[in-house]
C-alpha cells in the first residue's frame, strides 16, 4: 500500500514539474498565476500522500496551512500583477476581479 | 521514497534556477513562492514538520506577498524610469550564492558521525516543561528569552516600516483602499475562506503545545485571513495612530516581560517558571502573543501609511 501511495506522490510531482515547462519558456501573467496555484494544490496532494505513508498526522496540518496560503497568494497575485489586467481585456473568459 | 526525494531535489534546483533567471520580477516571485511550497515538502521528508509549517506559512506565503508588493512598487517606478532589464550584478550574485551554498555543503559533509547536539538533553528534561512538543519546550521554556527578543524585534521592524511614510500621511492608514465587485468571486472568497482560516489558525496555535504548530504559524494564518478581507475591500486598514492598535501591538511582549519578572520573584530567575505552573504560564504567554503577532505580521505586509486617517 505504501508503494502505491509513494508512486502516486511521484506521479503528482512529475505532473507539477511538467506544468513548469511552459512557464520556463516564457508565459503570460495568467499562466504564472496558475502555476502558483498548481504548485500549491500539487504540494497539498503530495503532503497528504506522504502523511498517509509515514503515518505522521501532523503532516495534514502542513497541508491545511499550504492550502489556505496558496488560496491567499493567488488572490494577492491577481490583485497586484500589472500585466494581468491586460490579459483580462484580451481574453473574455477571465473573470474580472478588480472593480 | 528515494524516488520522491530525488524528484523533489531536482524540482527544487530547477525552480531555484528559474527564480534566478526569470525575465521579469513577477515571474521570479512566482518561482519563489512555488519554491517555498516544495521546500515545505522537503522539510516534511526530513521530519522537520514544525519547520515545514513555518516554511509553508511564512517562507512561502507571507514572504511571497512581501516580494509581490515590492515587485509591483518597483515595477511602477521602473516603468517611470525605463530600466527593467537584467542588471550586471546578476552573474556575480549567482556565483556568490553558489559559493556560499558550496561552503555550507562542505561543512555539512565535514560534520562528525554524531554531530554535537543538545537534543538528548531536551528530551531528558521535556517532562518538566509539561508540554510534549520539544520545539515548543525549547522556544517557550528553555530559550524563552530568544522568543521574547524575537517578538520585540518584530515590533522594531514594524516601526522601521512605518518610518518610511511621508510626513502628511504619518499616522494614517497603510496601503491603498481596495475595492472589489460586491457580488464577485473575490468578495465571496473573502467572506467564505476567513472563518475556515481562523478556525485552522486557532487550531494550529492550540495544538502547538503537544504537536507541531504554535503561535507563530497560527498568527500567520490569522494575519493572512485578515489581509484577504482587506484585499477584497470588505474592511479597511486601521490608521496606525489609533490607541487600541498600539496597545494591542505591545500587549503581547509586555505580558511576556511581566511573566519574566514574575519568574524572578517566584522561581529565582527571569523567565523561570515556578513548579506546577509551567503549562498555564506558557499558555498565558502564547495567548497574549497571538493577537500581537497577528497584528504585527499583517501590518508589516500592509506597509507604510499611504493615506490619511479618513476612510
Amino acid at each position: 500500500m505504501a508503494d502505491v501511495l509513494l508512486a502516486a506522490a511521484g506521479i503528482i510531482l512529475v505532473t507539477v514539474a511538467l506544468g513548469l515547462v511552459p512557464i520556463v519558456r516564457g508565459a503570460s501573467a495568467t499562466d504564472n498565476i496558475l502555476a502558483v496555484q498548481l504548485f500549491g494544490t500539487g504540494g497539498v496532494a503530495v503532503l497528504l500522500l506522504l502523511g498517509a505513508v509515514s503515518g505522521a498526522e501532523a503532516i495534514v496540518d502542513v497541508a491545511l496551512t499550504l492550502a489556505l496560503l496558496s488560496a491567499f497568494v493567488s488572490v494577492a497575485f491577481v490583485k497586484s500583477y500589472p500585466a494581468a489586467s491586460s490579459d483580462v481585456t484580451r481574453s473574455s473568459a477571465m473573470y474580472e476581479c478588480r472593480a | 521514497m528515494t524516488f520522491v526525494n530525488l524528484l523533489l531535489a531536482v524540482l527544487l534546483l530547477a525552480l531555484a534556477a528559474w527564480t534566478t533567471l526569470a525575465r521579469n520580477m513577477f515571474a521570479a516571485v512566482v518561482g519563489f513562492i512555488a519554491y517555498g511550497a516544495l521546500l515545505a515538502l522537503a522539510w516534511v521528508q526530513l521530519s522537520g514538520i514544525d519547520i515545514a509549517l513555518t516554511e509553508a506559512a511564512i517562507g512561502s506565503g507571507l514572504t511571497g506577498l512581501l516580494l509581490l508588493n515590492a515587485a509591483s512598487r518597483l515595477h511602477v517606478n521602473a516603468n517611470a524610469g525605463g530600466n527593467t532589464g537584467r542588471s550586471r550584478l546578476r552573474v556575480p550574485a549567482a556565483l556568490l550564492s553558489a559559493a556560499v551554498s558550496g561552503a555550507l555543503m562542505l561543512c555539512v559533509f565535514a560534520l562528525p558521525e554524531t554531530p554535537p547536539t543538545l537534543a538528548p538533553d531536551v528530551a531528558a528534561n521535556l517532562a518538566s516543561t509539561e508540554v510534549r512538543n520539544p520545539i515548543t519546550a525549547v522556544l517557550l521554556a528553555f530559550r524563552a528569552m530568544d522568543t521574547l527578543l524575537e517578538a520585540i524585534v518584530l515590533l522594531f521592524a514594524l516601526i522601521g516600516v512605518w518610518s518610511l511614510s511621508s510626513d502628511p500621511h504619518w499616522g494614517g492608514r497603510p496601503g491603498l483602499r481596495q475595492y472589489s465587485e460586491p457580488n464577485g468571486i473575490l468578495a465571496y472568497t473573502a467572506r467564505v475562506l476567513p472563518p475556515i482560516g481562523i478556525v485552522v489558525g486557532a487550531y494550529i496555535f492550540w495544538t502547538g503545545a503537544d504537536y507541531p504548530g504554535g503561535k507563530f504559524q497560527g498568527a500567520t494564518l490569522l494575519a493572512a485571513m485578515w489581509l484577504l478581507v482587506l484585499m477584497a475591500g470588505l474592511a479597511d486598514a486601521p490608521p496606525i495612530r489609533r490607541t487600541w492598535l498600539r496597545v494591542a501591538l505591545v500587549a503581547g511582549p509586555l505580558a511576556f516581560i511581566a511573566v519574566g519578572f514574575l519568574g524572578l520573584q517566584t522561581a529565582g530567575a527571569f523567565l523561570a517558571y515556578p513548579e506546577g505552573f509551567v503549562k498555564p504560564l506558557i499558555i498565558a504567554i502564547e495567548l497574549a502573543l497571538l493577537p500581537s503577532l497577528t497584528l504585527v505580521l499583517g501590518l508589516l505586509l500592509l506597509g507604510a501609511p499611504l493615506r490619511g486617517e479618513e476612510p
